[in-house]
Parts: structure tokens; C-alpha cells; sequence
């Protein structure tokens, strides 16, 4: 790992992503963050986006986009962790089923109260669909 | 004294219970496999968590989320049940229950199951209307997260007094043990105790000045109820592995049992043989010598 970071993206069911990075972006609630190596201690939290990184596989600098959903990222100089619920790749993302998720949850959101926790739930799920939705172009 | 042909069908028939049980014990090694891989594979996450909340543990001198505060006194506990789906897996969730029993002895409770027979349990006990979930769903993190969002909302709109998990513990592969515990209000200690669970914590005070985004009390309103969810989603790993280990257990038991009430019947189903020629014997010579025949 001369010039990349240890780069670690966890989901509460697998390791998605652990392996080294030399750029991360990801979505936190204030807007897109770019982490490169040496980065300030930072802890954030995230909101259902796409994740962008430059990781470094066999050597070789590869993209690597997911559509995440509520989560949280460390920086530290020398590593990353991105906590996330799901992370889904281009290939992971079911268009279909994220569109009945979005739609059925705009139609839970219109009975929340606006400002409510259930109301920022319905948002959390409606970002997440549409993140799944950009990842594959369908929109 | 049963017959001959009664001794062989009770044997034939322990036989097919002997083949059932081994089958069952098989299928539960195999499935605590899985289950064990399923809680390896959640141990990052839960290192990871506890280390964003060993930083902000050091940063956040007060926090203002409710799940931090003591809920509305006069509301019942709540009580989340897990148990397992199915049963023969010995006193597996006849335990369980009963430790949730004890808790609710002398205070008001309310039910959230997981698990089926745990909602059997509560129904039996006449409360019907109890919010509850499969424990074997094929995505145990979005149950957790239904349940987590459930008993959060209960909480914070003072229906619940506070939450607390009532589970099966993974001693060994031998033993489980219910447990109880006191998820909300979160008490600092606790939050300590899961973040410095960590081997690589030791750095989250050295790492002096860390930069939160927006403010380390958002972060952290947001962390809190990630921990609610990821408490109750390893507490349902930990339940589905006991569960599949204390049916290993159960049917070896059974299966060595049966094949112990195999051998004495053998034996019994011999004795019987033995006995009915001799008698046959005895008769002939009788009855020849009764003939007189040389």
C-alpha cells in the first residue's frame, strides 16, 4: 500500500469492500466528501448516495461506485471505514424492486407527519431506491 | 409378557424415529455452521461501530437524544422475546420464555416477540395483539431494523418505559443460557463497554482533535439507533445459532436414547424367541413321552 489508504467498507451482514483505496467519496449528510490519504480524523455521517472510490486492485487503479444507504464514515490518515446498511453494486441493484420500494414508500410518506422520524425513515428508503435507480442509469 | 411380533414393531418403529432424529442432528450441525458464519461475517461491523462510538464517546460531553434519557415511568417495560421458530431443541425456548416470565413478574410489561414459538408463549399468556416476527426470515437485518424502529417509536412516544432483550446466549456448543438486558435508555457504561470491545480502540483518545460532520451530537442521535438495530440483529444471530446448537444437542440425546431402547429391546424381543421355541420344545418331548415313543 505505498500511496493508498487501508479502505474497509462494512455492512452489518458482510465485508463488502477491505482492501486499499486512494480516493473515497461519499455522501454525508452536509454533502459529498472526498477523503484522501492523510486525511484529518473525521467521522461523518452518510445519507443513502453513491459511493465513489479509486481502489487499488492487483495493483491496478479500478472504480468502484455502489449505491449505499444510511451509514457512517471514519477517516483516519492512514485508513477509511465506511458503516453502511447495504451497499449494492451495479449488478446487485434489482431495478424493478427498487421501484416498488421507492413507490411504496412515497406513498408510506405522504401519512408521516413532514419532520417526523417516520417521515425522515420513508426519505432514507425513497434516497436509497433513487440511488440504486442512478447507479443503474435508470434515471 | 409382550409378543415377539409386538417387540419387533416397537423396534422397527424406534428405528424410523432413530433415522428422523439423526437426520435432524445433521441438518442442525450443518445450520450451526452457518449460523456461526453469519455472526463471523457481522463481527466487523460491530468493531467498527464500536470504534466511531469510542470517538464520540470522547467528544460528546452530553447528549440530547431520548434514547439517552429515562422513558415515561409510568408505561409498561417493554420486552423484546426471542426464541426460536420450531422446537425440538430440548427446554431451547420453555427457557427462554421463562426468563422473560421472571422480568415481568411484579411490573407491567409489553410483548414484541421474535421468533413463533415465543409468540405462542405470549398468546398463551392472554395478550394477542403483541407485535411479533419469524426469527428465520431469509433477511434477519430488515427484521431487526422493523423491530428496532418499533420498539424506538414506543419508546420515544412514552408507550414503553424502556427496552429490554430477553435471549438465548451461545455459552458453548454444549450450553446456552437466556439473558437478559437493558438495551434503552442506553447507559453510558454500556456504550463504553461495546466500543472498547475493541482490540484497535486503544488509538480513539490518542487520536486527539477528530473532525465530525456535521456536529458529534448529530452523529451520534444517528449512531444511537444503529446500535439499537445491530444489538438486536447479533442478538437474533446469537438465538438462531443456540438454537441450532441446543438441537444438535437434543437430538443426539435422542438418537442415542432410541438406540439404547433398541438394543434392550432386541435383547426382550430374543428372550421372547428363545422362550417360545424352548416352550415348543418342551411340548413336543412332553407330548412324545406322553406317546411313549422310544
Amino acid at each position: 500500500m505505498a500511496d493508498g489508504i487501508a479502505f474497509k467498507l462494512v455492512t452489518p451482514a458482510q465485508v463488502v469492500f477491505d482492501g486499499a483505496a486512494t480516493l473515497v467519496i461519499a455522501v454525508t449528510t452536509e454533502g459529498e466528501e472526498g477523503i484522501l490519504p492523510k486525511h484529518a480524523p473525521f467521522l461523518a455521517a452518510l445519507k443513502p448516495g453513491i459511493l465513489r472510490a479509486n481502489v487499488l486492485r492487483d495493483g491496478a487503479s479500478s472504480r468502484l461506485e455502489l449505491a449505499t444507504s444510511e451509514g457512517f464514515m471514519q477517516a483516519l490518515p492512514d485508513r477509511v471505514t465506511v458503516l453502511v446498511d447495504e451497499a449494492l453494486a451495479f449488478d446487485d441493484v434489482v431495478v424493478a424492486e427498487a421501484r416498488e420500494r421507492l413507490a411504496a414508500a412515497t406513498e408510506r410518506q405522504k401519512e408521516a407527519a413532514a419532520g417526523s422520524e417516520a417521515y425522515a425513515r420513508e426519505q432514507a428508503i425513497v434516497d436509497f431506491a433513487n440511488a440504486q435507480l442512478r447507479l443503474t442509469g435508470h434515471r | 409378557m409382550p409378543s415377539v411380533r409386538d417387540l419387533r414393531d416397537r423396534i422397527r418403529s424406534l428405528k424410523n424415529t432413530q433415522q428422523i432424529t439423526k437426520a435432524m442432528k445433521q441438518v442442525a450441525a450443518a445450520k450451526i455452521r452457518r449460523a456461526e458464519e453469519a455472526r463471523k461475517r457481522a463481527r466487523p461491523y460491530a468493531d467498527a461501530l464500536g470504534e466511531m462510538l469510542a470517538d464520540l464517546i470522547a467528544a460528546v460531553s452530553s447528549v440530547d437524544h431520548p434514547f439517552m434519557k429515562p422513558g415515561n415511568e409510568s408505561a409498561p417495560a417493554g420486552v423484546v422475546l426471542m426464541s426460536a421458530d420450531k422446537g425440538l431443541a430440548g427446554a431451547f425456548n420453555s427457557n427462554v420464555i421463562h426468563a422473560a416470565e421472571l422480568f415481568a413478574r411484579g411490573r407491567s410489561v409489553r410483548y414484541y416477540t421474535v421468533g413463533i414459538k415465543a409468540r405462542n408463549a405470549v398468546r398463551r399468556m392472554g395478550i394477542s395483539d403483541q407485535p411479533n416476527w419469524p426469527l428465520g426470515a431469509a433477511s434477519k437485518i430488515a427484521v431487526a431494523r422493523e423491530v428496532a424502529n418499533c420498539v424506538a417509536d414506543d419508546f420515544v412516544h412514552g408507550t414503553i418505559s424502556e427496552i429490554v432483550v430477553v435471549s438465548q446466549k451461545l455459552v458453548s456448543m454444549l450450553s446456552q443460557r437466556p439473558q437478559t438486558c437493558k438495551l434503552v435508555p442506553v447507559l453510558a457504561e454500556d456504550l463504553k463497554a461495546f466500543a472498547t470491545g475493541d482490540p484497535q480502540e486503544q488509538s480513539g483518545a490518542a487520536r486527539g482533535a477528530v473532525e465530525f460532520s456535521p456536529s458529534p451530537e448529530f452523529v451520534l442521535s444517528r449512531l444511537l439507533p444503529k446500535y439499537l438495530e445491530f444489538t438486536l440483529y447479533s442478538a437474533m444471530l446469537e438465538t438462531d445459532a443456540a438454537f441450532f446448537a441446543a438441537q444438535l444437542v437434543a437430538m443426539t440425546n435422542a438418537t442415542d436414547n432410541a438406540s439404547k431402547l433398541i438394543d434392550e429391546l432386541t435383547i426382550a424381543m430374543n428372550n421372547a424367541r428363545q422362550a417360545a421355541i424352548t416352550k415348543e420344545l418342551l411340548e413336543i418331548v412332553g407330548g412324545a413321552e406322553a406317546l411313549g415313543v422310544e
